[in-house]
């Protein structure tokens, strides 16, 4: 089998999640060799366009995206979005619930006419996507399992726990005993629950794990716990794992 | 009848020259909260803890482990197994996770015997603890009879001291049989002066009685801890209507309840239950391949009947795809089938389930609801 051609793109966000690859120090060598790296704006110059695996990090939030992820998934047999920006819209939708002129005289000051723009949104909004690595940013390790599922043939699953069961693995101990709401039981694992680790509640990063525990959160939140549902809100809304005007 | 009475500094004493022979896992306090944790000295133990957080099952059956490691070479499929036998001791085991550790030992070695567990468990000395009175609110080990032991441990102490201080100055929940739990069961315990001292094993009682540390039980400490008995009695209340032996029966009437729909709208399925829970064994297996794809391991994680695809089989199909079915099986599991299957009880009434639950779903309750409706 030659080696599968692989690109990384960006859309609108940090391109974190692009430079996260190169993080992988340790398995960097070991993915150069089993792949081609064809197209990737952060490490390279010299670009192609025969794709076989484009992962694309950012979120759709211009005129000038749509038109480059069409691109991206028209010259890629397999599409990836990674990070929560390019499977959420993540934590560029905090623009959505702002005027929009005002976000972009702020972003652009005087030329902010010549910028359009549109709410964020994930990639999925507008193309087919084959696989998401959620997280902001991705998960390193989830991206090398990613690849080497690619490489061996085999199916690659996101977990699909809620961030609840790393948290208990690590002994830790659960931010609602501090009366916290952490969005744990509704955010889906793989980050090995980082953000409680070091005492910080869960923002949902990963996106929700269901729609039930979605649902059992508006149940939840409603009628077990005396928060304001709108500051509960405001932590969906961050890394855009649920954008609703109200919990269900 | 006590085997030897010993002085709380006597133990340590004896618990920092065990730490040349084993690692040490004992209650450490965490903020306002204790855990298992590996400590280096007795000193950092605090054996006046009210209950850990987590019992002491991840020593024995860790979150993740490997069981194996597998290679390819030349075409070749090779395997090596991977069996844990570091010697450790636990120290502090209250009689529930005592309890807890009894219904592991008995899953992992019938049918098809768990060497990976049964290894680190052989190599594990346990020294019990026992609860004057209840260790926090919501608790319910005394109806599960889970607040005794009377196997499962290597040494079992009995805080003698503590009840006579306690109730002495009149502030404890061991002088007075009749006052209940005078103090907040969330305050821990003073530390007990000294301990009586019950074997369970000949390894237990070679290890108390090689240092000469200990001495005979005298008519005193015995009558010590008869009152100890009466106070401790005394001090735990019924929390769940139904005795234990009958929350099979009744739970064979409840299998149509609309509890279970109308408790598990509030239910994640997050599993914090299980994962928090002694007496849960599930697991998930599955490979780990390393970049040559070649050569990788066999692991397996703690899994729980409350997640959203522990009844998933190939198809794919969910044989328990809501959470009703789900919450009404976890509660089957811990009063009825376990206890079914191997004459243990399945739960130990730690109550860990209970406080991990961010919905507030309690199993106290749905016991007492099942009760009232049937
Ligand atoms: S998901 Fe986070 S890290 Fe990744 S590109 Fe977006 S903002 Fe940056
Ligand atoms: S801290 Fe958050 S993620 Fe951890 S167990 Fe509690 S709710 Fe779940
Ligand atoms: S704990 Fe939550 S916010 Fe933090 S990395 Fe994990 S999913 Fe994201
Ligand atoms: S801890 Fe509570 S919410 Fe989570 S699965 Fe168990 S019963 Fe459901
Ligand atoms: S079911 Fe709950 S109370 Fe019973 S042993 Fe498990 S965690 Fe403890």
């Amino acid at each position: 089998m030659s080696k599968p051609k692989i690109a990384i793109f960006s859309l609108t966000s940090c391109e974190g999640c692009s430079l996260a690859i190169l993080e992988l120090e340790d398995q960097l060598l070991d993915i150069l060799g089993a792949v081609d790296i064809v197209n990737f704006r952060e490490g390279m110059t010299e670009r192609s366009w025969d794709i076989d695996i484009g992962f694309v990090d950012g979120a759709v939030s211009t005129p000038t995206d749509i038109e480059e992820v069409e691109h991206f998934r028209q010259s890629s047999k397999m599409l990836v979005a990674i990070g929560a920006c390019a499977c959420t819209g993540g934590i560029n939708t905090l623009k959505n619930y702002q005027d929009e002129t005002d976000c972009r005289r702020y972003v652009y000051g005087e030329k902010f006419e010549w910028f359009p723009t549109i709410p964020a949104q994930p990639l999925s909004n507008f193309v087919k996507v084959d696989a998401e690595l959620p997280g902001c940013p991705m998960v390193k390790e989830e991206f090398l399992e990613f690849v080497k599922c690619a490489l061996a043939g085999k199916q690659f699953r996101l977990p699909e726990n809620a961030v609840c069961v790393e948290c208990k693995k690590k002994d830790n101990l659960c931010l609602y005993e501090k009366g916290i709401i952490c969005l744990g039981p509704v955010t889906r694992a793989g980050c090995a629950a980082i953000c409680p680790s070091y005492g910080s509640k869960c923002e949902g990063c990963r996106g929700l794990v269901s729609d039930e525990a979605l649902a059992a959160a508006g149940v939840n939140l409603r009628e077990q716990y005396d928060v304001a549902l709108e500051d509960v809100l405001a932590d969906f809304r961050l890394f855009g794992a649920y954008q609703g005007s109200e919990l269900p | 009848m006590l085997d030897r009475m010993i002085t709380h500094s006597a133990f340590l004493e004896l618990v920092d020259e065990l730490a040349g022979k084993r690692r040490i896992i004992g209650p450490v306090a965490r903020g306002e909260r204790f855990f298992y944790e590996e400590v280096e000295r007795a000193g950092a133990l605090d054996l006046a803890f009210n209950y850990c957080v987590y019992g002491p099952r991840a020593f024995l059956f860790p979150p993740t482990e490997t069981l194996f490691t597998f290679q390819q070479i030349e075409g070749r499929f090779a395997a090596e197994a991977v069996v844990e036998d570091r010697p450790t001791a636990l120290v502090g085991v209250h009689p529930c996770d005592i309890n807890a550790i009894r219904l592991l030992d008995r899953v992992f070695e019938k049918d098809h015997p768990d060497e990976h567990y049964l290894s680190r468990r052989r190599n594990t000395l346990i020294i019990g603890l026992d609860c004057p009175r209840p260790c926090t609110d919501g608790i319910f080990c005394s109806d599960m009879k889970t607040n005794e032991a009377t196997e499962g441990f290597d040494v079992m102490l009995f805080p003698l001291g503590a009840v006579q201080e306690v109730g002495a100055s009149g502030k404890g929940g061991g002088g007075d049989p009749q006052a209940g739990p005078s103090v907040r069961a969330d305050e821990p315990p003073a530390a007990p002066s000294q301990y009586g001292v019950v074997f369970g094993t000949p390894t237990g009682r070679e290890w108390l009685l090689y240092s000469h540390k200990s001495t005979v039980p005298t008519a005193a400490d015995e009558r010590a801890l008869e009152q100890y008995h009466r106070s401790k009695a005394a001090a735990f209340r019924r929390a769940i209507k139904t005795p234990s032996e009958d929350l099979p029966a009744l739970l064979d009437r409840s299998y149509d309840s609309l509890l279970w729909e109308a408790t598990a709208r509030r239910c994640y399925s997050c599993g914090s239950c299980n994962l928090s829970c002694p007496t849960c064994y599930c697991f998930n297996i599955y490979d780990e391949l390393d970049m040559t794809l070649a050569a990788g391991e066999r692991k397996r994680e703690w899994d729980g009947c409350q997640l959203p695809k522990f009844a998933e089989v190939a198809g794919p199909h969910n044989f328990r795809a809501k959470a009703a079915s789900r919450l009404r099986h976890r509660i089957y599991r811990k009063a009825k089938w376990v206890r079914e299957q191997t004459d243990l009880p399945g739960c130990v009434g730690c109550a860990r389930c209970d406080r991990a639950c961010t919905a507030k779903i309690s199993s106290v309750e749905i016991y007492n609801q099942l009760a009232e409706e049937a």
